[in-house]
């Protein structure tokens, strides 16, 4: 009886112990997962966009506080609300969607504060070209979505990149801005 | 048209009639392609979801001299985009925006301030659904240029911020796990042609 409840306390200290070190995969939410471009128009007002397709999926390891994200983003789908305007920029003058159809964002370097994740370290890879990108967050938080009865984890991230440093430099000489900044949201549903 | 009217009238009152000093005031027409209207809400605490409208029209007047203007801009409701078709149509929904019945969201503005020659604020009254709120927008970069194409041409625009409770134009559904707070990030220019 003894030695049954030792094995038990045993089995179970050893079940706790691989929970506590087991990374979960979260699989990304399509309908709250994007990234918006602002780009200064001018010196005047900013110009937003975004992309409407992307896919990918996030491992986190809360415990051990690490984590891997790996997100397609199809170069196709931006979307600014202006259709000459997508179409310009999916020319070879920006994106050139048709001979580089996605970017792609990999990262596997996560950074904590606290229980929170507070940087996201990887590189972006846009026209073919891979640059390092950290993504600050804010808002990371994970909960049990009352209608999927799963836990998502998310937050806002964002950046700014020198378009410039991807090859992409059309209208730098009529005022448009390389510095770009990224304001990318996230929810990813546990698998 | 009614409600423009109606919401003009408002305006006019929250701005105390307004009938200052009108040295120069030249009128403006909205450049639809730099002109957005984008929002921004917390969904369950955590991440920013966004949205824009497209269709967004308008015109207005500045008198640089005198410092004052006047906005008078519409929102088509249905022309609410997320990125998500689906998401777009529960927004379009009776419940939230009940865009066939209110197809228009009106902000009509009479009053502007200035700090210096540099605009700093512009207080009118947002129209939504079937209610009418004062509200006042951040103005960050404004400023005039010329453009030179097709031909010269004064263009003047920047960025306008401001935020509201979704509430107070009865809108509540999803209340708290999305967030009452509407952020609301507005990109304008506009042409003196």
């Amino acid at each position: 009886m003894t030695m049954t409840k030792t094995l038990l306390a045993c089995l179970l200290t050893a079940g706790a112990f691989a929970a506590h070190a087991e990374t979960a995969t979260y699989a990304i939410d399509p309908s709250h997962t994007f990234v918006t471009f602002e780009a200064n128009h001018m010196g005047t007002s900013t110009l937003r966009g975004r992309f409407d397709k992307k896919e990918g999926s996030v491992t986190l390891d809360k415990t051990g506080k690490s984590g891997k994200a790996e997100i397609t983003i199809d170069a196709t789908s931006v979307d600014t609300g202006v259709a000459a305007l997508d179409t310009h920029l999916k020319s070879k003058d920006f994106f050139n969607a048709t001979e580089f159809g996605t970017a792609k964002f990999s990262a596997d370097k996560f950074n904590f504060s606290g229980d929170k994740v507070s940087e996201v370290v990887g590189t972006l890879t846009l026209l073919g070209k891979t640059q390092p990108v950290t993504l600050k967050a804010s808002n990371f938080n994970c909960y049990i979505n009352p209608m999927l009865k799963r836990e998502v984890c998310g937050g806002d991230f964002e950046t700014t990149i020198a378009r410039t440093q991807f090859g992409m430099s059309y209208g730098l000489n009529y005022g448009l801005p390389d510095n770009i900044r990224l304001l990318i949201q996230i929810e990813a549903v546990k698998q | 048209m009614r409600d423009l009217a109606r919401a003009t009238l408002l305006a006019l009152a929250a701005s105390g009639g307004a009938g200052t000093a009108r040295a120069t005031p030249e009128n403006f027409v909205i450049d639809p392609v730099h002109t957005h209207v984008h929002w921004e809400i917390k969904h369950f605490g955590t991440s920013t979801s966004r949205g824009r409208f497209d269709a967004v029209s308008g015109s207005l007047t500045l008198d640089r001299e005198a410092r004052s203007g006047s906005a008078s801009i519409s929102i088509a409701t249905g022309s609410i985009s997320t990125g998500f078709a689906p998401f777009d149509g529960v927004l379009r929904g009776r419940y939230l925006l009940a865009t066939t019945e209110y197809p228009t969201a009106y902000f009509v503005a009479q009053r502007f301030e200035f700090q210096g020659d540099a605009l700093a604020s512009v207080t009118g009254v947002l129209t939504l659904r079937d209610a009418s709120q004062s509200l006042t927008l951040r103005a960050l970069r404004f400023a005039c240029r010329i453009d030179t194409e097709p031909v010269a041409h004064e263009v003047c625009g920047g960025d306008f911020e401001t935020e509201f409770a979704r509430s107070a134009f009865g809108i509540t559904h999803s209340l708290p796990f999305v967030s009452d707070r509407v952020r609301v990030l507005i990109q304008i220019e506009a042409a003196r042609p």
